[in-house]
């Protein structure tokens, strides 16, 4: 009898355990698997945007239902979002700042151009090697211009749109 | 006495370096120098390029290695075609696909290659390249989709910086990028050079191919087009160039391709959606 009263101690602490954080703790958490994406109010692409959310950002699962899944940010928005747009895997290309720190110690530029701040024409070393290889001024125009071309993601969007494509599937 | 203490310095920023610290490298080879003793200067920073060169290449220098690379591509292939149009569409659809990628936070542009060969290519930093000859074999937006998921694919998966770095290191060569052109730009060009031959003239590996058709379908069949797509287009290249083993070096050949494109379509069970958008693609690459 002692015995078995000993044993009840830690079940006991175990279940309030889990009640206490339970829920919190096994919450599935996908990441966002797309540039950008757009939490809408219900189920599909014509339900109002509640929010926005960007590539890596981790949600928290509510509810599934076909092709959308209910999250919540960590801020605590809920909306839905069209479920190809998530990973249950962090996305990868997050060793940035490894990669920072090995341009860092091979001396590298600063002021060079990021992904971040998109590129804007021909950097010094490409210029360099354009000089160095005899590329003509039209190759480098026609990579200069390839370089500095942009399309706005509402364009992109607009894009899918008309196609019938991803969340705007009919 | 105070030449025992600068060493001791240098060995610590050496040791520094080799963790990983870059100011504390920079700060180590100052005060050598400062000291008189260049030689020690010297060591520490060859060190901290040994070690900076064990770490993955960064988007600038990504970028840099793109463009000069992209440089090439554009020269040995005659141009780019000038139809902004055309070249808007397939950007358009280029990013509907790199959006949903496993790589969708850098800019991905397309350039159509004034060319009749039947190709495509990607450049690292998100350089991509379709020849006008491909795209008058390729009969709709889903059919597109899957070559440009396929060049997605190569630029996410870094196959040509992988070659890249593992070049430098048989060669002993341990930087790249800007430093790398500015300190040494002979030695910056050798390293384009090589890496185009690779590109243009002996092709990236078999398992990278085969990675990237792999990964491109799945790219393509996120944004919702049909993932027998790929395997109509493959099909009909199959048809056109046949299967001869002289053709594929170091690609696989189409039969194989095909194959491991449908064992994709299953295995990830990727659901046929339809949409193929035949309509659209052939409104807007009338031209081509």
């Amino acid at each position: 009898m002692t015995q078995l009263r000993r044993n009840w101690g830690p079940l006991v602490l175990f279940c309030v355990g889990l009640a206490v954080c339970g829920t919190e703790a096994w919450a599935e958490t996908v990441y966002v698997q797309a540039k950008t994406a757009q939490l809408r109010s219900g189920k599909t692409s014509l339900d109002a945007v509640v929010g926005n959310v960007k590539y890596g950002d981790a949600l928290e699962v509510v509810a599934r239902d076909g092709s959308w899944v209910e999250v919540k940010t960590a801020a605590g928005a809920k909306g839905w979002i069209f479920a190809n747009k998530t990973s249950s895997a962090r996305p990868s290309g997050t060793n940035d700042t490894l990669a920072r720190l090995g341009h860092s110690m091979r001396g590298g530029d600063a002021s060079a151009t990021t992904a971040s701040a998109g590129a804007r024409g021909l950097d010094k070393a490409s210029e360099g090697y354009a000089d160095r290889a005899g590329v003509s001024a039209r190759d480098r125009e026609a990579v200069d211009r390839m370089t500095a071309y942009q399309i706005a993601d509402q364009e992109v969007e607009e894009f899918l749109r008309e196609g019938g494509l991803g969340e705007y599937a009919k | 006495m105070r030449n025992n203490h600068v060493m001791a310095t240098g060995l610590f920023a050496l040791s520094l370096s080799l963790a990983g610290c870059a100011e504390v490298q920079r700060a180590g080879e100052d005060l050598a120098r400062q000291s008189g003793n260049p030689r020690l200067a010297g060591a520490i920073h060859g060190v901290g390029n040994v070690v900076g060169s064990l770490f993955p290449i960064g988007y600038e220098e990504e970028s840099s290695i793109g463009q000069a690379m992209a440089l090439q591509v554009v020269a040995r292939y005659g141009g780019v075609v000038d139809q902004p149009e055309l070249v808007r569409y397939v950007n358009l659809v280029a990013r509907a696909v790199a959006n949903t990628s496993d790589r969708p936070d850098i800019p991905y542009r397309v350039a159509i290659l004034e060319h009749d060969s039947i190709n495509a290519f990607a450049a690292p930093a998100g350089y991509i390249f379709v020849t006008r000859g491909l795209l008058r074999q390729v009969r709709n937006e889903a059919e597109l989709a899957a070559v440009l998921g396929h060049e997605i694919a190569h630029v996410s998966q870094k196959h040509i910086l992988d070659i890249i770095q593992r070049s430098k290191r048989l060669a002993g060569v341990t930087e790249a990028g800007l430093s790398y052109a500015t300190s040494n730009p002979a030695a910056f060009k050798n390293v384009i050079d090589g890496a185009v031959k690779k590109l243009l003239d002996e092709g990236l590996d078999q398992g990278k191919e085969m990675e990237a058709d792999t990964i491109g379908e799945v790219f393509a069949a996120r944004v919702g087009y049909d993932p027998g797509a790929y395997v109509g287009l493959l099909t009909r290249l199959r048809e056109l160039k046949g299967d001869d083993r002289a053709l594929f070096k170091t690609h696989p050949n189409f039969s194989a391709r095909i194959e491991a494109v449908q064992k994709t379509i299953q295995g990830k069970q990727l659901t046929p959606t339809g949409v193929i958008l035949q309509e659209r693609f052939s409104r807007m690459t009338k031209r081509v």
